[in-house]
């Protein structure tokens, strides 16, 4: 069995949307097996349609818009959350580099010319520069790690 | 991209062109809601389902709606909508209980056996959406292809399948009738 519909079954549903049949398109739905089954199929679905229709009451238009709408400008203001987010990413990972940059650079000096001409009170501003480094990082690392345990 | 051009028209908008914009959804709103959620009814077997997707089908089509759809193309559109979100829900399986088929036996009076909603719980859902689309929208292969996202080939033979389908579903409650 060839599983493909009579060439005229969409003329006929057509026919019977609009309720202008031809002589010969009558003839043929009444003949026709695949047409007299489609449009049995088609009367009986299109009454169906009509009875629920019937009963179906549309919420207002102006309500939907309104949900629209509110709904764009969630939109936005993610894209905008997004945005900043990204830009507190993009300073942290900044604020991480340069710490690291810095903390490379020390390191990389000579240690013992660097520890004989650092007395107690270079030492003393050295190690709170770089826990004021490490408390930066850490301030701008936590509320990206925190939004991110939160969404997943 | 797109929704971002929506979101500037829509906050940029004169007055009068909200107006304006108003008015077309308020027509086509008026033209398409009734078929449409004729359409979800059937093909999900829950008013209470196709309250929501009618919704949630006007909120996507006024977020996505491309600026120079006239009112055909807007009625593909939205059936287009409706048809993803149909899967979409299908998927989720939050309505599983409604895809069970019912048995056959239990219609008994002639009101139940003339009922098109046992016939569509009897089908699937693409099916389901096919016959309605065909039948009940008249829409010609092509534009059932454009609305489900499917070939116009294997929408005459998804389509020859189901309307098999439905036939027999049907024709031993008429006999019986």
């Amino acid at each position: 069995m060839k599983p493909m519909s009579c060439e005229h079954e969409s003329s006929i549903i057509r026919a019977l949307h609009s309720g202008e049949w031809s002589g010969e398109l009558r003839r043929h739905a009444a003949e026709c097996p695949d047409c007299s089954q489609a449009l049995d199929l088609a009367e009986a679905l299109g009454a169906a349609a009509r009875r629920a229709q019937a009963g179906f009451h549309a919420p207002d238009p102006l309500w939907i818009l309104q949900r629209s709408r509110r709904r764009s400008r969630e939109i936005a203001m993610r894209r905008v959350t997004r945005l900043l987010a990204a830009m507190r990413a993009l300073a942290a990972v900044y604020v991480a580099a340069a710490a690291l940059w810095l903390l490379r650079g020390y390191t990389a000096l000579p240690y013992r010319e660097v520890a004989s001409s650092m007395h107690g009170t270079s030492a003393g501003f050295a190690l709170m520069g770089a826990m004021a480094a490490a408390v930066c990082v850490a301030a701008g690392l936590w509320p990206i790690l925190r939004d991110r345990s939160e969404a997943g | 991209m797109e929704d971002a051009r929506m979101i500037s028209a829509w906050i940029t908008a004169g007055r009068e062109q909200t107006a304006a914009g108003e008015e077309g959804f308020r027509r086509l709103y008026e033209a398409t809601s009734r078929p449409l959620w004729g359409y979800l009814q059937h093909a999900s077997g829950r008013p209470d389902v196709a309250d929501d997707l009618l919704q949630e089908t006007y909120c996507k089509y006024l977020l996505r709606k491309a600026p120079a759809m006239n009112e055909a193309e807007s009625r593909s559109y939205l059936f287009r909508i409706a048809t993803n979100l149909l899967h979409n829900r299908v998927r989720s399986r939050d309505d599983a209980a409604l895809e069970e088929p019912p048995e056959r036996g239990a219609q008994t009076d002639e009101d139940a056996l003339l009922d098109v909603r046992a016939l569509m719980r009897h089908l699937k859902p693409r099916e389901r959406e096919l016959l309605w689309l065909a039948y009940v929208e008249g829409m010609s292969h092509a534009e059932i292809a454009a609305a489900t996202g499917l070939g116009v080939m294997s929408i005459r033979i998804l389509l020859y399948r189901a309307r098999q389908k439905a036939s027999e579903f049907l024709r031993p409650q008429r006999i019986k009738s």
